[in-house]
């Protein structure tokens, strides 16, 4: 067998996590659960590339698309680290904010917090 | 009949409440397009329904409000600042980059090997006027290099001072602007959906340029601070930035060092050291940290001018050590570069071979013992790859020296462009999370809000173990 299948694989994983970048920018509910959809195929695409890699001429310029892969895995990362830092902070605001839809109190949900009845 | 009368009132009540909320519904359909635009819902109000006392009941227009979330309005803000930041490193990176070229066809590298080949062929033939005249052209290419870059860095750091002032003079005129729209909030356009999203658009505008945090007061107003703690705007007033320079400390090792750039508040107060982000914070640490790191500062002489002063020296103390003729009288020899050694950062800008020495001044003999008829030139073509400590900075060559210069704008200008390149991505997440929140209810919140917090542990896991495989992959793969 010569490399091609391997490093189309590899193009596939960089397809599906250049997607999941997307899908994290879009970042719905729904298009977070594709994202996972996406990452998981750029997981096995990837782990099927590594049982090939080293073999054939295009191993040497795997290299180059591996690293660019790895660019773009640690953006799907920088991107999740942006929504969790925001909804870390939104949960928190609501937390201190305590209140409810109709616009009551919310009980104190965390420790060291106070809440003002009256 | 008072009774039919009174649903007769109601009902015409409730038509002019639903008219109101067809008209906030067409308004929000025309500004669709408007940027900023947050849509408007009409809420309703009951009215009391007791007919025996002449209560109809029905409903009355109630307040406009907004669908715009603020929170996510300050994410979209605080991404824009940190992409003003990396579009401005790419910028001032790109433009000097330009001056260190290392592909081997202009530039220091290149003057330096034609000058080490030349130093290369007159060891060779020590008499030769031929050899000597190309020494001499060769000296010239290496010293019109290095004027060339430091005036090449000098027009960088005078677009960057450019840059500043231009940069704080918008930051003045958006806050100029804001200051009009709170003009318009207190005379009562509080709920105008238009004036909101000029605002909004203005406040995204503004922290492209800085770090700025925009609170709405009880009144309606917006008050903008940078950096959290310097006001810009408050109410009606503006509390305006101005650039300015800051030469070296009259004790310090350079005094004749270009200046620093500032930034100080609208009370005189410098700001500088706190301004770190946004396009303002990106310009304030080119011009302070990394320009000074090449040209010098009022503490360092700057790379740019260590080099060309070790280099310049070095030659001159070989030449100058050995002799033109053995004489008798030995003649010796004479310095080939001459340049301002009394301000150290300027010395790269004033390198220049020496207007008075002829090609037959260069001296080829080493005094020894023994004498040694090209021991000069030898000498000096091996500041190539030096052996020996001479002709070396902090253990490198002048070549390597300079390669490491090089390489560490085009490594800055790298990680700039990646940090584009990530923030050009966070802002669109950030636009897009503030338009799925904008009119969400606290439920809806709530449900977005557990969603994400259920992907977020798989995507997690999946981004942690793909980010290891592409490493151990990188690892396992051959470099070439």
């Amino acid at each position: 067998m010569d490399a091609a299948p391997g490093a189309e694989r590899l193009a596939i994983a960089r397809s599906e996590v250049n997607r999941a970048c997307g899908l994290l920018i879009a970042s719905t509910p729904e298009a977070l659960q594709n994202c996972q959809k996406a990452l998981r195929t750029a997981l096995s695409e990837l782990t099927a590339f590594r049982s090939t890699a080293g073999e054939g001429p295009a191993a040497a310029g795997a290299r180059k698309v591996t690293a660019a892969l790895q660019s773009d895995v640690q953006l799907a990362g920088s991107l999740l680290r942006n929504l969790a830092n925001f909804y870390k902070g939104w949960e928190r605001i609501q937390g201190i904010v305590g209140y409810t839809a109709n616009g009551d109190p919310s009980a104190v949900a965390r420790r060291g917090r106070i809440c003002c009845r009256g | 009949m008072a009774n039919l009368t009174a649903s007769l009132l109601s009902a015409g009540g409730t038509l002019d409440a639903y008219t109101q909320a067809l008209g906030v519904v067409q308004n929000n359909v025309a500004n669709a397009s408007t940027p900023g635009f947050a849509a408007q819902s009409q809420t309703f109000d009951p009215l009391e329904f007791n007919p025996n006392e002449g209560f109809p009941g029905g409903v009355q227009a109630g307040q406009v409000v907004s669908s715009r979330n603020e929170y996510a309005e300050q994410a979209v803000q605080q991404q824009t600042t940190l992409q003003g930041q990396a579009q401005q490193d790419v910028n001032s990176l790109t433009s000097m980059q330009s001056l260190f070229d290392v592909t081997g066809s202009s530039g220091i590298a290149t003057a330096f090997n034609n000058l080490f080949s030349a130093f290369s062929a007159w060891g060779q033939t020590p008499d030769s006027s031929v050899a000597q005249q190309n020494v001499i052209e060769q000296a010239n290419a290496v010293a019109s290099a290095f004027q060339q870059t430091a005036t090449g860095l000098d027009t960088v750091a005078q677009n960057t001072q450019q840059q500043l002032q231009s940069t704080v003079a918008e930051i003045n005129q958006f806050s100029s602007q804001l200051a009009g729209f709170n003009q318009k909030i207190m005379n009562g356009d509080r709920n105008d959906p238009g004036l909101d999203a000029q605002i909004h658009t203005t406040l995204d505008q503004l922290s492209n340029d800085g770090s700025i945090s925009a609170s709405q007061q009880a009144d309606g107003t917006w008050t903008v601070l940078l950096n959290g703690q310097t006001p810009l705007v408050m109410g009606q007033q503006v509390f305006a930035l101005t650039a300015g320079t800051v030469a070296p400390a009259a004790g310090s090792a350079n005094p004749n060092a270009p200046p620093q750039l500032s930034v100080l508040a609208y009370d005189g107060r410098d700001i500088t050291a706190s301004t770190t982000a946004g396009q303002l914070g990106s310009i304030l640490n080119l011009a302070n940290h990394v320009l000074p790191g090449y040209m010098g500062d009022g503490t360092q002489p700057g790379s740019l001018n260590t080099l060309a002063q070790s280099f310049a020296g070095t030659v001159n103390n070989l030449l100058t050590a050995g002799y033109q003729s053995s004489g008798p009288p030995p003649v010796a020899g004479v310095p080939l570069f001459t340049f301002n050694n009394t301000n150290a950062t300027n010395v790269a800008q004033t390198l220049q071979v020496s207007s008075s020495i002829t090609p037959d001044q260069l001296a080829a003999i080493s005094p020894g013992p023994p004498a040694v008829s090209n021991g000069v030139p030898l000498a000096l073509s091996q500041l190539a790859s030096p052996t020996t400590s001479t002709g070396e900075i902090n253990g490198l060559s002048y070549t390597q020296f300079y390669a490491g210069m090089a390489s560490n704008v085009g490594t800055l200008l790298d990680n700039a462009n990646s940090n584009l390149q990530t923030q050009q991505a966070a802002v669109a997440q950030a636009q897009s999370v503030r338009q799925q929140l904008s009119g969400v209810s606290l439920d809806q919140e709530a449900t977005i809000l557990i969603q994400f917090q259920q992907a977020y542990e798989a995507n997690s896991k999946f981004i942690s173990v793909l980010d290891q495989l592409t490493e151990d992959t990188m690892n396992m793969l051959p470099n070439t």
